[in-house]
């Protein structure tokens, strides 16, 4: 298969009056791994429901595997891995039970694999559902998720209440995964320093619709802070292009570009007879600068 | 010779892209003379569960380095060093050459030694490395 592998085109999905997502255009591609930022309240989470389909969309397409997630087929949710925010499980079982009982509803179940995932992620299938901590709970999760080997695995905020060693774990199955069987991955997170390692692509979601998708790459070379220091007093108000937030002093200013070049630093070094010295960011940086805050 | 993919070290929390961050390694071991050419770059999926990073990451690095004329994509080897091009005059290399070493040169007189002294480590380092 050689299409897009989750699609939406002006996704919108309103709960009565309140308008969560106004016009999501998002398209996937097959092996990404796919990091989904933006702040609280943004609509990760409804929009990661609305591609699978456990929550109707109210206006737009969306395509996830090639179906309306609203009518997938029993085939197309064998292809698919969910882990939610919150888990719920069936607390009167034990944690081997559960893995079972869920594996006789996927027809290609990797019981070999799914030993090696709670190796890998410390889970006793001893225990009973009831003492697991919540952490412990979505480790557990997690293990349901994978063991099917699913096409496409949509995690929402799955390193939440993970501790470091189980978010390691959890990238380190993620790309091993994607390594083996050119997996898609699509997950919710803030912790962005997981995303840096993992992710292929960043979707940052805000004002109802993804305002940036592309790659981790490109969004690290384009996005720049710039210091400009100039002979001169510089305007409060500079039009740069692509200008994400700028902080002047007399002739000095402090400015985040979203599309930095050698071409639009020297044109500035020119207009304002100024020296400029670029800065990279991290994500998190950058996440911040393009948010509106 | 093959370098181990341990050689590589990265940090995914810089501002650097983490495939830039490997082109710059790469390059700074060949300018080291620690890889020279023919030696094998470890290949992207070693590279990638080794620093545990995305493969596609590594994968952009090596096609970089690939069009850069650092290394050449060798079918169903890998990724060989290839003999660094001497391209440019000699005044420009000269040139070049020159302001690589004249901090060394200020470092060696703040350290008190004499243009015979600085002259024999020089000889010395040549000799070495022939």
């Amino acid at each position: 298969m050689n299409g897009p592998i989750i699609k939406c085109e002006q996704l919108g999905k309103r709960f009565g009056k309140l308008e969560v997502l106004r016009s999501v255009d998002l398209t996937i591609p097959q092996g990404a791994i796919v990091g989904l930022l933006g702040s609280n309240g943004s609509g990760k989470s409804t929009l990661i429901k609305c591609l699978l389909g456990l929550l109707r969309i109210s206006s737009g397409t969306a395509s996830v595997l090639d179906e309306n997630p609203w009518d997938l087929s029993a085939a197309g949710k064998n292809r698919l891995g969910y882990v939610p925010q919150v888990v719920h499980l069936y607390p009167w079982m034990k944690v081997q039970q559960v893995v079972d009982y869920t594996s006789a509803f996927y027809e290609r179940w990797d019981f070999k694999w799914t030993l090696e995932v709670m190796q890998m992620l410390e889970v006793d299938g001893s225990k009973w559902i009831k003492t697991l901590s919540t952490g412990q709970l979505q480790r557990l999760a997690i293990i349901l998720a994978f063991g099917h080997r699913p096409d496409l695995l949509v995690l929402d905020e799955p390193a939440a209440s993970l501790d470091p060693g189980g978010r390691r774990a959890l990238m380190r199955s993620l790309l091993e995964m994607n390594r083996d069987q050119g997996q898609t991955v699509l997950f919710s997170t803030h912790i962005t320093s997981d995303l840096e390692r993992v992710a292929s692509h960043v979707a940052i979601l805000g004002n109802g619709l993804v305002e940036y998708f592309g790659e981790i790459d490109e969004l690290k070379e384009s996005v720049k802070r710039i210091r400009i220091q100039s002979d001169q007093d510089l305007p409060t108000q500079f039009t740069i292009p692509g200008i994400l937030h700028s902080n002047v002093t007399g002739s000095t200013a402090v400015v985040s570009l979203a599309k930095c070049s050698d071409s639009l630093i020297s044109d500035i070094e020119k207009q304002w007879s100024a020296t400029v010295t670029v800065e990279d960011l991290n994500l998190e940086e950058i996440f911040l600068e393009m948010s509106d805050v | 010779m093959s370098i181990s993919p341990s050689f590589f070290q990265v940090n995914p929390s810089s501002g650097v892209p983490i495939f830039r961050q490997i082109i710059d390694q790469v390059k700074a071991l060949v300018a080291a003379g620690k890889l020279r050419s023919g030696d094998m770059l470890p290949s992207t999926r070693d590279v990638a569960k080794t620093l545990e990073v995305n493969m596609m990451t590594v994968s952009k690095a090596y096609s970089r380095l690939e069009s850069d004329g650092v290394a050449e994509r060798v079918r169903g080897l890998g990724m060989r060093i290839c003999a660094v091009p001497i391209s440019g005059a000699v005044a420009e290399r000269k040139q070049k050459f020159k302001e690589i070493v004249s901090p060394a040169i200020h470092h060696a007189r703040q350290l008190g030694l004499t243009d015979d002294q600085v002259l024999a480590v020089v000889n010395k380092i040549l000799k070495d490395n022939v």
